[in-house]
């Protein structure tokens, strides 16, 4: 069994090249929600010296001196792109697994030493750019936690050409001990720099370290990394990612809201978004947390208010959720404050095969109802169908000022073509 | 297109069932028939009336792929300069063409910034105007 992990360079500011001609040769910035700070940068803009994580105000006027171009994230193309690029990445391989919206795992059943790995890297690299027109690089390796070693090789050290392999043991060690204790998947900033406190330089002496040892001190899942660092495999594609705890939708509004109906509108937003993320992930919810606060950078006092809801009975409903908030609103406003954020959290998450019933306390989910729901909204886009307590006009709505075109989704903003 | 296949409820006391329940399936599904290779396809609108001669015209909905072999005078959409452009492409003469008398060859020179972007498989034209306009949120 081999692993690649497959991932694509600058993905935001990549996609952004490919359906505006006119920004091909222009260096780019990408804003996050509410145009806030830089979030990727294309190869012209690095070389200028922009950096990631900036607060936008800061340097926008640097930026358009120097002829940059900033944009607001275009989620919309970016989920395009990226479901076209795992469709091509599916041939490839026997098994896919997405990862994020710009890297994938990819499995292969066949033994190590059969196929040349690093030319099948190469025609991954071609197929993609060709085909979706995103640079990626390519890293092989017999665990998930070699592939992904590969891949930082295949980009980031020295003579990299966007495809590497690490099969054998001299190619781990040349590989391993390049690579920085941060780089290691699952190792943590925070981590690394105790590992170097304990004379572990490189990536290689991690794998060098007795693997009990390293669960005595750390952990079993930093024993994990040390036999996937051996060729050992210990993960597998659930431990990758597994169902999440806790689901949160939150944000900041792109204006302070002052408003009751106004936070109860964001506030149903936030429900909606949170009931479909756990029916995605086919769990039930035992509680809510809602929330709301001021900004801690206004001059009035900050203000922060959570409220607690149980349900009666765990719930995937995304109409449970919302009386929820129907109920939390009035201990969460409070008139004169200025609102910045709004959030709505679920906890207390369960599977849905393994719930057991309540004799007392019936569920009022209705699973077809919201499966009606999901698959409108997939398919006409996001918002298409909505509960009316989220409201018609929602002032709070995302600031994108520099949107370019969903040229991929909307009829009314695919590319024009010249014919003169 | 949503696909469903149309179910109809008889009960036996109304009278017979079609006989052509048994035949209902699938809708016809224009993607299915236009688009080889769905991930490296993209759709465009045709702006100009260059390519008339190989019966592109103003307006018309163009499907590009990416995957697609260009051949000499394939049909192309191309990005010359900052723009994406449809021509036929004479790769032995690096000429691009147009369809059209008064639209003179276009020589690529030193310092174009040129790449071809794909092949224009297949084009839709709108005999009854069709607003995009109207998909607008």
């Amino acid at each position: 069994m081999m692993y690649a992990l497959c991932d694509v360079t600058s993905m935001y500011a990549s996609v952004e090249k490919i359906y505006n001609p006119k920004l091909r040769n222009s260096g780019i910035l990408v804003l996050s929600n509410n145009d806030g700070c830089v979030v990727a940068l294309c190869p012209i803009a690095k070389r200028l010296g922009f950096k990631k994580f900036v607060p936008y105000f800061q340097i926008e006027k640097a930026a358009k001196e120097a002829g940059i171009v900033a944009l607001s994230s275009n989620y919309e193309l970016y989920a395009d792109v990226s479901s076209r690029m795992f469709s091509i990445l599916e041939e490839y391989c026997d098994e896919l697994h997405e990862y994020s919206i710009d890297e994938a795992f990819m499995a292969f059943d066949m033994p190590l030493h059969e196929k040349d790995w690093l030319q099948l890297g190469y025609d991954i690299r071609k197929a993609i750019w060709r085909e979706v027109k995103l640079p990626v690089g390519v890293g092989f390796g017999p665990t998930a936690t070699l592939a992904k070693a590969a891949n930082h090789a295949s980009k980031k050290l020295p003579g990299a050409t966007g495809s590497s392999v690490i099969n054998t043991i001299d190619e781990r060690k040349k590989i391993l001990s390049q690579m920085a204790l941060a780089d290691v998947w699952g190792v943590g900033s925070r981590l690394s720099k105790r590992l170097t406190d304990m004379g572990i330089k490189n990536a290689y002496a991690l794998s060098q370290q007795p693997p009990k040892k390293m669960r005595k001190y750390f952990s079993i899942l930093l024993e994990n990394t040390v036999r996937e660092l051996n060729g050992e495999r210990r993960l597998q594609w659930d431990d990758v990612r597994p169902a999440k705890k806790e689901i949160y939708s939150t944000r900041s509004f792109g204006q302070r809201i002052t408003d009751i109906e106004q936070l109860k509108f964001s506030l149903v937003t936030h429900c909606e978004v949170v009931a479909r993320k756990l029916r995605d992930q086919g769990s039930l919810a035992g509680s809510a947390v809602f929330f709301a606060a001021s900004s801690p950078h206004d001059d009035a006092p900050y203000y922060k208010r959570s409220v607690y809801h149980q349900f009666t009975v765990p719930t995937a409903d995304t109409r449970e959720v919302i009386k929820g908030a129907a109920a939390a609103i009035a201990q969460l406003y409070m008139p004169g404050v200025r609102f910045y954020k709004a959030g709505v959290g679920l906890v207390d998450l369960r599977d849905k095969n393994f719930v057991q019933g309540d004799l007392f306390n019936v569920s009022n989910d209705n699973p077809e109802l919201m499966a009606a729901l999901d698959s409108i909204n997939a398919r006409y886009g996001r918002h298409t169908m909505h509960f009316a307590g989220r409201g018609i006009e929602q002032k709070f709505a995302m600031k994108r000022r520099f949107l370019t075109p969903r040229s991929t989704t909307r009829w009314s903003e695919i590319p024009v073509i010249h014919c003169k | 297109m949503i696909k469903v296949i149309p179910f109809t409820v008889s009960a036996g006391i109304v009278g017979f069932e079609s006989p052509a329940a048994e035949y209902t399936e699938l809708g016809l599904d224009l993607d299915a028939l236009l688009i080889d290779k769905p991930a490296a396809t993209f759709l465009g609108l045709a702006q100009g009336n260059s390519m008339v001669g190989d019966g592109i015209f103003d307006g018309d909905i163009l499907i590009v792929s990416r995957a697609e072999e260009v051949k000499h005078m394939s049909i192309v959409v191309a990005c010359l300069n900052g723009e994406f452009v449809c021509k036929r492409v004479d790769k032995q003469n690096r000429v691009l063409r147009s369809a059209s008398k008064q639209h003179a060859p276009y020589q690529l020179r030193e310092g174009d910034d040129f790449s071809i972007e794909g092949v224009v498989i297949r084009s839709v034209r709108m005999h009854k105007p069709v607003s995009l306009n109207r998909f607008q949120s």
